[in-house]
C-alpha cells in the first residue's frame, strides 16, 4: 500500500498548472496533460426525457458531442477533453454505454482526421453500490459496473474514473451528527478499503484495452460535507468540519493511485491539490465554470495547480449563446486560454498566485486547498503513510493546526469552538489502526443498513 | 514588482465575511417546566443527550403519565426548532437533539402501550435510479422529531410502490428527492398515477438539479428547496390544505 513514501515535490512553490511530475498522454493527437499546459474539459448531461429510449439518449448525446467539438474548432482552441459522467441508465445497461462511447468516440475521429482537434473521452461509470442497499463486493450492480467499464473501455473511452460509494453509509449518518470520529471512519477506512478492493479490478480493465486508469472523488461524502457547508449564510454544517472532512478524503483518495490510476484524475475531487503534492499526477478540477451545477466558496483558487480544467455538468439546453455545451466549452476553453498565455509569457507563477489571493481566505475550504497548505496536508498524509487510519487522522490534525495558526483566516466563534471540540476529539481517538476499527465496528452498528462484511471485515 | 500573498493585508476588495458581521449571539434554552425532572428531560433533548433523556424519562414516568412526558420531549424539541430559527443551532445540533428526543418518545410510547398521536402521515422517498438520499434523511428526522408519522421508503424506489403506500396509509403528503435531473422525471409518473387514481395528496419534490419550474409543471406537485421547509409543509398538508394552495404559497406561480 505504501508506494508514496514521500511527496512528489521538493516544495510547494514547484507546484504549478499544466505541468506535472508525471504526465499521461490520452486519446487523440494525443491529448497530453501535464506537459506544459492545461486542456479544457467540458462534461455535458443529458436533459430529463431523453432518457427513455436508448435511440433519444443516442442522440442526444450526439449532439452534445457534436456541440463541444464544434465550438472548439470555431474558437480555435487545440484540444478538448470530453467526460461523461454516466447516468443510471448508462450503467445500468452496459450496451447503451457502449452504443455511446462507439459514436462519441467516431465523432471525435472525424473532427481529429478534418481538423486536427485533439481530444479524449473519459467513461465515469456511476457507483449504484449503495452501501446501505446492496452489498459492496457482491451484487448485480456491481455486475453491470463492471460490465460496464468493460463495455466502454473496448468502444472508446480513453480513461475510465469513478465516484465510489463506500463509507456512505456511516460518513451520511456521522456528518449530519458532526461526528469526526465517524468521517474519520466512514471515509479514512471504509472508503479507502472499498477502493483499495475496487480499483485493482478497474486498473486491470484499463490495461486490457490499453487505456488510462484515471482516478476516483471523495464526491459522495467529502463534497456532501461541503455542500453542506454552504456558504456564509448556511447553518447546516461548520465549515471548519467540512474542511476536515475533506483532509480525509485526501488520504481516501490516493487510495485509486496507490492501486495503479495514473490520472487525470476525477473533477469534482477537491482534494486534488493534495493529491498532485503527493504523486504529481495530472489533476482535473472544476472551478468557476461549474457554478451551472453547484456554488462553492473556492472556484478560483482551485485553478492554482489544474492539468485539466473543468465544468462538472452541465445540462443540455438552449442559451443565448448557442447550447449549454456550446457555451461552458467556451467558457472553459478561453479559461485555459489565458492559463496558456501567461505561461506563454513566462507569467504563470502570478497567475497562479492571482487565483490564490482570491480565495485563500474567503473560506476554510480554499484555505486548505491552497497548494502551501495541501502540500502541508500531504506532507502528514506520507508521513503517517502506512495505515489509512493514520494517515487520515493526521490530515485531519494538519488541517486543524494550520487553520488556526495563520491569523488571516478568519473564523466566527461558532466555526473556532467546532474546529477546537472536533481536533480534541481527534486527539482523543486511539494511535492504534486496529484499536480504533474495533471500536467503530462496535459503535457504528447501530447505523442502518452498515455491514461490516462489506468492507472485508 | 508583484507583492507577495504575505504582504497582503487587505482583502475588502476580494471579499467581504458577511459571516463575521452576521455572527449569531450564543444563547440556551428557554426552561420548559418548573419540575426538575421534566426539565432535565427538556434539556437533555436540548443538548441532544440521549442518556440523560433516556435515563430522566424513566424518572418521569414512575410519577407521571406518559402524555405529560411526551409533551415535555416535543416542548423541548420546540425550544431546538427556536434555536435552529435564530441561527444558535446547526444541524447537526438538531439532529443529535431528534436522535435524543426518539429515544425518550420510545420509552414514553412503551409505557402508554401505544403509539402517540400524530399530527400526521408523510411517506418519503428517493427516486427511481437516484441513490442521493441524504437531504431525504435529514428532513424525515426533522419531520420525525415535529411529531408526524414517517414512512421512509428509502432509495431508487419504484414509481408504483410510492403511489401504493401513499394509498395504504391514507398519507397526507408525499415527498420525492432526486440529484440527478434523469432521475426526476420519475416525479411527473408519480403524480400522473395518483391523478389517475383521483388522488389529491400534496407532492413535495426538491433536492440536488429538481428545479421549481420542472415540478410545478404537473398536478400535485409543490416544490422545496430546503429540507428545513419539510415541517411546515408537512403542516400545512396535515391541516388539509390543498396542493394548489400549497403550490401558491411556497412557490413562484408562473
Amino acid at each position: 500500500m505504501a508506494k508514496y513514501t514521500s511527496m512528489a515535490y521538493n516544495s510547494w512553490d514547484e507546484m504549478i498548472f499544466g505541468t506535472t511530475k508525471n504526465p499521461v498522454s490520452i486519446g487523440l493527437g494525443p491529448v497530453e496533460l501535464g506537459k506544459g499546459w492545461v486542456v479544457p474539459q467540458i462534461v455535458p448531461h443529458p436533459r430529463p426525457g431523453s432518457t427513455d429510449t436508448k435511440e433519444k439518449l443516442l442522440r442526444e448525446y450526439q449532439r452534445m458531442t457534436d456541440d463541444a467539438l464544434g465550438r472548439c474548432v470555431a474558437l480555435g482552441f487545440p484540444a478538448l477533453v470530453i467526460e461523461f459522467e454516466h447516468i443510471y441508465q448508462m450503467t445500468s445497461q452496459p450496451d447503451w454505454a457502449a452504443a455511446i462511447f462507439k459514436q462519441a468516440k467516431a465523432q471525435m475521429q472525424d473532427y481529429y482526421d478534418k481538423y486536427g482537434l485533439k481530444s479524449a473521452l473519459i467513461s465515469t461509470v456511476a457507483d449504484l453500490r449503495k452501501p446501505d442497499m446492496v452489498h459492496m463486493r457482491k451484487s448485480q450492480e456491481l455486475d453491470w459496473m463492471l460490465e460496464t467499464f468493460a463495455s466502454t473501455a473496448e468502444n472508446g473511452a480513453d480513461v475510465l474514473s469513478i465516484e465510489t460509494m463506500g463509507g456512505k453509509e456511516v460518513f451520511d449518518w456521522a456528518v449530519q451528527r458532526q461526528d469526526i470520529r465517524g468521517v474519520i471512519f466512514g471515509i479514512g477506512v471504509l472508503s479507502s478499503r472499498d477502493m483499495a478492493w475496487l480499483w485493482p479490478q478497474i486498473v486491470d480493465t484499463a490495461k486490457k484495452n490499453n487505456i488510462t486508469a484515471g482516478g476516483d472523488t471523495d464526491c459522495a461524502r467529502g463534497n456532501t460535507a461541503m455542500f453542506l457547508a454552504g456558504g456564509y449564510t448556511a447553518t447546516d454544517l461548520p465549515h471548519t468540519f467540512a474542511a476536515l472532512a475533506r483532509a480525509c478524503s485526501a488520504a481516501r483518495s490516493l487510495v485509486a493511485y496507490e492501486q495503479g490510476a495514473t490520472g487525470p484524475t476525477k473533477d469534482c475531487a477537491y482534494e486534488d491539490p493534495i493529491i498532485k503534492a503527493i504523486t504529481g499526477v495530472p489533476i482535473t478540477m472544476e472551478g468557476v465554470a461549474s457554478a451551472c451545477a453547484h456554488s462553492e466558496m473556492q472556484s478560483n483558487i482551485v485553478a492554482a495547480v489544474v492539468d485539466l480544467w473543468s465544468n462538472e455538468a452541465v445540462e443540455y439546453h438552449d442559451m443565448f449563446g448557442g447550447s449549454s455545451v456550446e457555451v461552458f466549452t467556451e467558457i472553459l476553453g478561453y479559461n485555459v486560454a489565458q492559463m496558456n498565455a501567461s505561461i506563454a509569457l513566462g507569467q504563470e507563477k502570478v497567475l497562479r498566485d492571482i487565483n490564490i489571493a482570491s480565495d485563500k481566505y474567503r473560506d476554510v475550504h480554499g484555505f486548505m486547498l491552497s497548494p502551501d497548505n495541501s502540500y502541508e496536508i500531504g506532507k502528514a498524509i506520507v508521513e503517517n503513510i502506512d495505515s489509512y487510519y493514520g494517515r487520515s487522522k493526521a490530515a485531519v490534525l494538519k488541517t486543524a493546526e494550520l487553520i488556526s495558526g495563520d491569523s488571516k483566516m478568519q473564523l466566527t466563534e461558532f466555526e473556532k469552538d467546532a474546529l477546537d471540540k472536533a481536533r480534541r476529539e481527534v486527539e482523543a481517538l486511539p494511535d492504534s489502526e486496529d484499536e480504533f476499527i474495533d471500536q467503530c465496528l462496535s459503535d457504528y452498528k447501530k447505523v442502518a443498513g452498515f455491514d461490516p462484511s462489506a468492507y472485508g471485515f | 514588482m508583484p507583492k507577495s500573498l504575505n504582504e497582503v493585508s487587505d482583502f475588502s476588495n476580494i471579499f467581504t465575511r458577511y459571516d463575521i458581521g452576521a455572527a449569531v449571539q450564543k444563547r440556551g434554552a428557554e426552561d420548559v417546566s418548573t419540575d426538575k425532572v421534566l426539565q432535565a428531560i427538556a434539556t437533555g433533548v436540548v443538548d441532544g443527550d440521549e442518556d440523560v433523556v433516556l435515563e430522566n424519562t424513566n424518572k418521569a414516568l414512575e410519577n407521571n403519565e406518559p402524555t405529560k412526558v411526551i409533551d415535555t420531549l416535543i416542548a423541548g424539541m420546540r425550544e431546538v426548532s427556536k434555536l435552529w430559527d435564530d441561527g444558535v443551532y446547526y444541524l447537526p445540533q438538531v439532529i443529535l437533539s431528534s436522535d435524543a428526543l426518539m429515544v425518550g418518545l420510545e420509552k414514553a410510547e412503551d409505557a402508554m402501550g401505544g403509539k402517540a398521536v400524530k399530527k400526521g402521515t408523510v411517506v418519503m422517498h428517493c427516486a427511481h435510479g437516484d441513490i442521493h438520499d441524504i437531504g431525504k434523511n435529514i428532513a424525515a428526522a426533522l419531520i420525525r422529531a415535529n411529531g408526524f408519522k414517517v414512512i421512509d421508503l428509502g432509495s431508487d424506489v419504484p414509481e408504483d410502490e410510492v403511489v401504493k403506500a401513499v394509498k395504504d396509509n391514507n398519507a397526507n403528503l408525499v415527498t420525492g428527492t432526486a440529484l440527478m435531473t434523469t432521475t426526476m422525471s420519475a416525479f411527473a409518473k408519480i403524480a400522473k398515477m395518483m391523478k389517475d387514481e383521483g388522488m389529491t395528496t400534496p407532492f413535495v419534490c426538491g433536492g440536488g438539479a429538481v428545479s421549481e419550474e420542472y415540478v410545478t409543471s404537473f398536478d400535485l406537485g409543490v416544490y422545496a428547496d430546503q429540507a428545513k421547509q419539510g415541517v411546515e409543509m408537512a403542516t400545512d398538508a396535515s391541516s388539509g390544505m390543498s396542493w394548489e394552495d400549497m403550490r401558491s404559497k411556497y412557490n413562484l406561480v408562473m
